[in-house]
């Protein structure tokens, strides 16, 4: 079943990102086309360039929106792809330009991801379906659950899973980007509004609205377009998984916290590194516990453990393995289909040594896992080259 | 009854979702969790199933799956999602089956200090009126056994 067979080097060349946060004036297209713009910029390439394009998304606004939002910049012809896969709709789109590129098909791709999230708890059932009634349909009542289970079984205090978000804020309060830029203390995080024990508001992450993109292109045809290399930073993995049987029936599994472990093996071998390479992650922290357990899943930390290292400032961005540098969902806010590229984003950005005051030393190794709903889970490891 | 006009009879609840609920009793007061088992590995799923979800087998049977569980975790919400039709706060319970599958419901009839990891609860039945009008919906529930 896990036949990956890579063939050409792929590198990131340009990235770009819409600040994240409210903008009632503006519209899908609006987001994803000013991030867009930013990336061909960045690559210093031309739109007439890309051979195809993918763009995440999910809420609905509108048939074949992707073409539609590109059709702005001159009808080239290329075959463009809108992709939805819940949270991890933009990252599903940044695999599949990877996949295009490293098979030979084309030269160069774009990807990118763009949302306009309605405001209030986020549920994935229609009106009137059985979970409407059953109490269930809802993301952080699920990762609520997830974080009452994990303190039972590691003794871990309520105040280490704050930490997280404390920590989250003191990375955005650095980042012009974020939708969430303020700091708190892990008594103002326990002390706003109890959304569902034990996570409370400043637990959750912002629903939002934002931009994001980025050009992947084939190592050799770097000069062909007159990309500078020093610039580029090579794609080690791309995995996108569904659902591995977990021994727990349908009405569990969204809520399975380590889902993320078999794409994270896979991304480790398909790269030839292992968890000891990594020097910064980002992780999909919708909720704080989230991020503890992705980092678990991704063999960062011993199962159970990632709350005493996030508790001892291992995962903040003066420790030895920085986590979501960016301010993550929980501080960026999270327009789903943005987010995965988002990350992308952050990742070249510290690679290349360009974070400012936010810049991990010495960075050479960078990975971005995403989740989302019907289990959907996606690992790109990066690398400086 | 003939000659009754419609807005006049009974209307008993029915199952909230069939392929999961299964009413054993006439008044709709009783029954029981449905899912299938997998003649060739054992495992069992909650609900509806055509195909084994852990090895792909189409050689499933249908069984009862009784309305005993274990409380795996649980979470009190303060704020609801949309269409929640009952109380807030709620207490929301993931329970664990004998048989493995876990299943989300609404714990009922227990005070907030007195939920634990590990509890013995049972389910219980409730007609909740349905959203798009029709006859109310009988919905699972646990409680402490």
């Amino acid at each position: 079943m896990n036949n990956i067979k890579p063939g050409r080097e792929v590198m990131v060349v340009g990235v770009g990102l819409h600040p994240f946060g409210r903008f009632p004036d503006k519209d899908l297209g609006d987001l994803a086309i000013e991030a867009v713009l930013q990336a061909l910029e960045d690559a210093k390439v031309k739109w007439k360039d890309v051979a195809i394009a993918y763009f995440g998304h999910v809420y609905y606004q509108g048939m074949s929106i992707g073409e539609t939002t590109l059709s702005k910049l001159g009808l080239t012809g290329v075959p463009i792809v809108n992709v939805e896969n819940a949270c991890s709709s933009g990252s599903t789109a940044f695999w599949q330009a990877y996949w295009g590129i490293t098979t030979g098909l084309y030269d160069m791709a774009l990807a990118f991801g763009a949302e306009k999230v309605p405001r209030g708890p986020v549920t994935v059932t229609a009106e009137d379906a059985p979970e409407r009634y059953i109490g269930g349909d809802h993301m952080m009542a699920g990762y609520a659950l997830r974080g009452k289970r994990y303190m039972e079984e590691t003794g871990a205090p309520v105040t280490a899973l704050a930490k997280v978000s404390v920590k989250a804020r003191q990375n955005a309060a650095m980042n012009p980007y974020a939708h969430r830029k303020d700091t708190y203390t892990v008594e103002e995080v326990l002390n706003s509004r109890m959304v569902a024990d034990p996570l409370t508001l400043f637990q959750c992450c912002p629903t939002s609205e934002g931009g994001a993109a980025a050009v992947l292109c084939a190592r050799e045809d770097l000069a062909k377009y007159g990309i500078d290399e020093s610039r580029a930073v090579s794609i080690a993995a791309a995995v996108l998984t569904s659902g591995d049987y977990n021994g727990r029936g349908a009405d569990h599994s969204a809520f399975s916290p380590y889902r993320t472990e078999p794409a994270a093996l896979q991304a480790y071998e398909m790269s030839g590194l292992g968890p000891e390479d990594v020097d910064l992650v980002q992780v999909h922290d919708a909720a704080t516990i989230g991020e503890l357990q992705q980092i678990e899943a991704l063999h960062l930390f011993p199962f159970g453990e990632a709350w005493q290292g996030t508790v001892e400032g291992r995962t903040a961005l003066t420790g030895d393995i920085p986590v979501n540098t960016d301010g993550g969902l929980l501080a960026m806010g999270h327009p789903f289909g943005a987010s995965g590229i988002r990350m992308i984003h952050e990742t070249v950005t510290q690679l290349r040594g360009e974070a400012g005051p936010r810049q991990v030393a010495n960075a050479r190794v960078g990975v971005a896992q995403c989740s989302g709903a019907g289990d959907v889970t996606t690992v790109h490891i990066l690398r400086k080259s | 009854m003939p000659g009754m006009p419609d807005s006049k009879r009974p209307v008993i609840p029915i199952s909230i979702d069939p392929t999961r609920l299964k009413l054993t009793s006439d008044d709709a007061s009783t029954g029981t969790l449905i899912g299938f088992r997998c003649k060739d590995c054992d495992t069992t799923v909650f609900g509806t199933a055509v195909f084994c979800q852990s090895c792909t087998s189409r050689n499933l049977e249908a069984v009862e799956l009784g309305v005993k569980g274990i409380l795996f975790s649980y979470t009190i919400v303060r704020i609801p999602p949309a269409g929640w039709p009952g109380d807030v706060p709620y207490v929301l319970g993931q329970v664990e089956l004998p048989q493995g599958p876990q299943v989300l419901a609404e714990v009922i009839d227990c005070e907030y200090d007195d939920l634990e990891i590990g509890m013995d609860v049972e389910m219980t039945l409730q007609a909740v009126p349905a959203e798009s009008g029709g006859p109310d919906k009988a919905v699972y529930k646990w409680r402490p056994s």
